[in-house]
């Protein structure tokens, strides 16, 4: 223990009782609500395999949302209780895990670490940056579209991550006097908000969308490849893009301001950084094979074998090396999507979805138009709440339920849930790059909360209007 | 008849006891070196169990002692102390044997612990920062009793020591006590290791006395790494006479600065387990009551001892109070405390102190002790089920500033 790594709580010790006891009552409320759809839950018209899926999925939902346990325990709780209570056998639990979508969310992972291990992606950020910000509003607008851009190729996540530090760099070279502060607020807002908005367009933005794909893979056999997901959302991130510009000029009006220190500390990184080495080159020409191969290839050969193949190919060119990698892949989050995709199978199998759908949303909603919109608001919703995945996990198995029972096309499900369940834009623990831009000490709470809730609700309206007015012309019919 | 046994306990303390003619050879009854106390530092005295189990380091073969009407006799296997020409039952505390073995590394167990009642006290430091700059206080003999040493004692010896002294079954706790180290800390650094291999290796309670550090961050630090129970004592009230009494806990630290740190500990620490020790016969007794008073205003148990001058100090000319002149303060004391609702029952069984618990002989003998457990704290059970709630409160109050972030899920 540090000297001052700690804290001693003084409050009365009840209180500390009470909260230290939230996660072993939680906990044992979950078993009880897991045996209380077992024993006092009877549905006449599911059969028993179906009865059990659903109390299991009852205690994953309890869990994840009250956050009683991490996330990817909470996926192989459910992979470990599917087989023991009957709902799948052994063999098919364990099997599902190895979902296609679960190995091109390893392959996007360790594809993304290679760029930032190597320092690509940051000298990408920086030539950018050297290239547009010669004054104010080109300079924010550089940062609204690089990280609304590296977003459609890498997770939203380490976008912000990586081009946080940048931003704070030029805002402290710029020595921004008090009434100038809302240059700064936009500064890092266009980050939080950019990386947010990119992160909706392609597959490689979240791991939201493999996830959803991979449920809708394995409960439908349908899928989209790269380029159809592609098509259908690019025109939503360049819609919200231009409405989240609006806002932020409107809310963070800035004045004349002198750059010229923050070009300057721009092109010291970029001194620092050097010539590309042989080592970028590579892993550049990777990066844009792999993506043309997903355009092109994707639905021949599969976007996970495409993944996979180019992970191979850096490592068969030396371009990177495993302990490079191994720090940088998010490995929980690859055994929660791995038990989601289980249990959204199993409840799908033993008709508990069905059941679910029928009793709950398919019970009052009078038409498509609903049912869409009260899956693209639960989606907002739950995010809000939890984990943008464990929404995705939760609502995916139910919107494929019920959409089937309206007549709707099970395929749209994928993007209505996994599009807005990324659109978080109005707390600091929405997503990290909230957190990252909140941290940054220029903004106020309400300085995300009330333009965050008008571009949440100008996203929902912008998103109807794509399912309704745009999707059908590529297709995809509700 | 024996006074009761409270009364007695001061009253032993101040006049100490004859020797009947068979306990004159027993030198091996004699308890040597003792703790920085100043009632019983460097004088030859016997641990006596008085009635209701009232434990008192009785003083014996001193000059003083002669004019006692105390005298303790041997009756065959019995102990007899008499007052009055009536003779009343008491046990003796035989030294305990592991202060005949040496350590792994060759130091006499004597050396490093001295066993008192449940405890035992080890200073496991080399010597006092006050001795070193001459501002030590005028009634401590520990330079001139050789009690301070060149080195400190290494880690393993005083876990060897604490090990015997457990084998021998009279110790249940460890008391580690320091002088004045002069830095931010205060010397919690040089303690820690202390404390930490003693906790990973026993099943106890420790309790610790140093000065206050200059920052409280010391204090919850201290009680992060597993102290259970703390001291910083003042030992008088009064600002002038702490002055000219103890130059350097007034100039070095100052009163405000152990006031400071009692107030701050008695909210981290559990009600009960800070305590300040405060010296009766070296300020006027308005004075001591008045210290009671403020300790006890901020939630710290105020123990209390009678000055005894000693023959290698500066104060072996200063009067000795009488039983009589100091008895209405321990009543004080034991009442104010009862009144603050402040646990009584941890800080208890000092042989060389009066605590608040054994203080309420001089209020009411028969007075029910707030929390009434007195004696399920002494027992086996007791003592497993303190030890067990005092590593639950730590665990529960102590948080890793890195939960925090985990928690926050970002």
């Amino acid at each position: 223990m540090s000297q001052s790594g700690f804290v001693v709580d003084t409050r009365s010790i009840w209180i500390i009782l009470l909260q230290s006891g939230r996660q072993p009552m939680l906990l044992l409320l979950g078993v009880l609500i897991y045996l209380g759809v077992r024993t006092f839950v009877a549905p006449e018209d599911l059969d028993p395999a179906g009865h059990r899926a659903l109390a299991v999925f009852a205690l994953c939902v309890f869990y994840w949302v009250f956050d009683v346990l991490p996330l990817m325990i909470t996926s192989i709780l459910a992979i470990v209780l599917l087989p023991m209570t009957g709902v799948l056998p052994a063999k098919e639990a364990y099997g599902l895990f190895g979902n296609e979508a679960v190995f091109f969310i390893l392959g996007a992972f360790i594809l993304a670490a290679a760029m930032m291990k190597s320092g690509l992606s940051s000298r990408l950020a920086l030539v950018i940056l050297n290239r547009f910000g010669h004054d104010p509003v080109t300079l924010l607008r550089g940062i609204f579209a690089l990280n609304a851009t590296m977003s459609f190729f890498m997770s939203e996540h380490a976008v912000a991550a990586m081009t946080f530090p940048i931003i704070v760099e030029i805002i402290a070279a710029l020595h921004l006097p008090p009434e100038r502060r809302n240059y700064g607020k936009s500064l890092v807002l266009a980050m939080a908000w950019g990386s947010t908005i990119g992160g909706v367009a392609t597959l490689l933005g979240g791991a939201r969308a493999p996830l959803a794909l991979g449920i809708l893979r394995e409960l439908t056999g349908d899928t989209y490849t790269f380029a159809e997901w592609a098509a259908l959302n690019i025109p939503m991130t360049l819609s919200l893009s231009a409405a989240a510009w609006i806002l932020l000029r409107t809310f963070f009006p800035t004045g004349d301001i002198d750059i010229s220190k923050a070009e300057q500390a721009v092109q010291e990184r970029l001194d620092k950084v050097g010539r590309m080495t042989l080592q970028e080159r590579v892993i550049a020409l990777v990066m844009i094979a792999t993506i043309t191969a997903w355009i092109v290839l994707g639905e021949h050969f599969g976007l996970a074998s495409i993944a996979l193949t180019a992970v191979v190919a850096l490592f068969a060119l030396r371009a990177v090396q495993w302990r490079d990698v191994e720090g940088y892949v998010n490995w929980g989050l690859i055994l929660m999507y791995g038990g989601a995709i289980s249990l959204g199978s199993a409840l799908h199998s033993s008709g508990a979805a069905a059941w679910l759908a029928d009793q709950t949303i398919a019970s009052w909603a009078s038409g498509p138009v609903t049912v869409i919109l009260f899956i693209a608001v639960s989606s907002v919703a739950l995010t809000e709440m939890m984990s943008n995945s464990a929404a995705v996990a939760i609502l995916m198995p139910l919107s494929i339920a019920v959409t089937s029972q309206f007549g709707i096309d099970p395929r749209i499900t994928a993007p209505l849930v996994a599009v807005p369940a990324g659109l978080s834009f109005m707390l600091p623990i929405g997503t990290p790059a909230n957190a990252m831009a909140y941290s940054s000490g220029y903004l106020r709470v309400q300085d995300l909360v009330i333009p965050g809730l008008i571009l949440h609700i100008v996203g929902l309206t912008i998103f109807n209007l794509m399912i309704w007015f745009y999707w059908p012309l590529l297709g995809l019919s509700p | 008849m024996l006074p009761n046994p409270g009364i007695l306990k001061l009253d032993l303390a101040i006049r100490g006891a004859g020797l009947g003619d068979s306990l004159r050879a027993r030198h091996e009854l004699l308890h040597g070196r003792a703790l920085r106390s100043p009632v019983a530092k460097s004088a030859k005295s016997i641990e006596l169990v008085l009635p209701g189990d009232v434990l008192v380091s009785t003083p014996v073969g001193e000059s003083f002692t002669n004019d006692s009407p105390y005298k303790l006799m041997q009756d065959a296997d019995r102990f007899l102390l008499e007052y009055e020409g009536e003779p009343a039952e008491v046990r003796v505390v035989a030294p305990p044997s592991y202060y005949a073995k040496k350590t792994r590394s060759g130091i006499p167990m004597g050396r490093i612990g001295s066993s008192y009642g449940p405890y035992i006290a080890i200073n496991p430091a080399k010597r006092c920062g006050f001795s070193e700059r001459g501002t030590q206080c005028r009634f401590c003999d520990a330079a001139t009793q050789g009690a301070d040493r060149d080195e400190p004692i290494p880690v393993e010896d005083v876990i060897d020591t604490v090990r015997a002294a457990f084998a021998d079954g009279n110790s249940e706790f460890v008391y580690l006590h320091i002088g004045y180290v002069d830095s931010d800390d205060a010397g919690v650094e040089f303690i820690e290791p202390y404390v930490r291999a003693i906790k990973r290796h026993f099943d106890t309670l420790v309790a610790v006395q140093l000065q206050p550090p200059r920052e409280n961050r010391w204090i919850d630090y201290i009680y992060a790494i597993g102290v259970d129970a703390i001291s910083y004592s003042v030992e008088i009230h009064d600002e002038k006479i702490l002055e000219s009494v103890c130059v350097g806990r007034a100039k070095q630290v100052g009163r405000p600065r152990y006031y400071d740190a009692l107030r701050h500990a008695a909210t981290i620490f559990p009600n009960g387990t800070v305590w300040s020790d405060l010296i009766v016969g070296l300020e006027p007794i308005e004075s001591t009551l008045e210290g009671v008073d403020t300790l006890v205003e901020m939630g710290v148990l105020p123990v209390l001892s009678v000055f005894r001058p000693l023959s290698d100090t500066d104060l072996r000319d200063h009067p000795m109070p009488t039983t009589q002149d100091v008895a209405p303060v321990f009543a004080y004391l034991f009442e104010r405390v009862k009144e603050a609702g402040i646990n009584m029952n941890w800080v208890r069984d000092l042989s060389f102190a009066m605590t608040p618990f054994e203080a309420r002989y001089f209020s009411d003998p028969n007075a029910i002790v707030p929390s009434g457990l007195g004696p399920l704290y002494r027992s086996k059970l007791g003592n497993l089920a303190v030890r067990n709630l005092s590593r639950l409160r730590r665990r529960l109050r102590v948080r890793q500033v890195n939960d925090s972030y985990g928690s926050s899920n970002l």
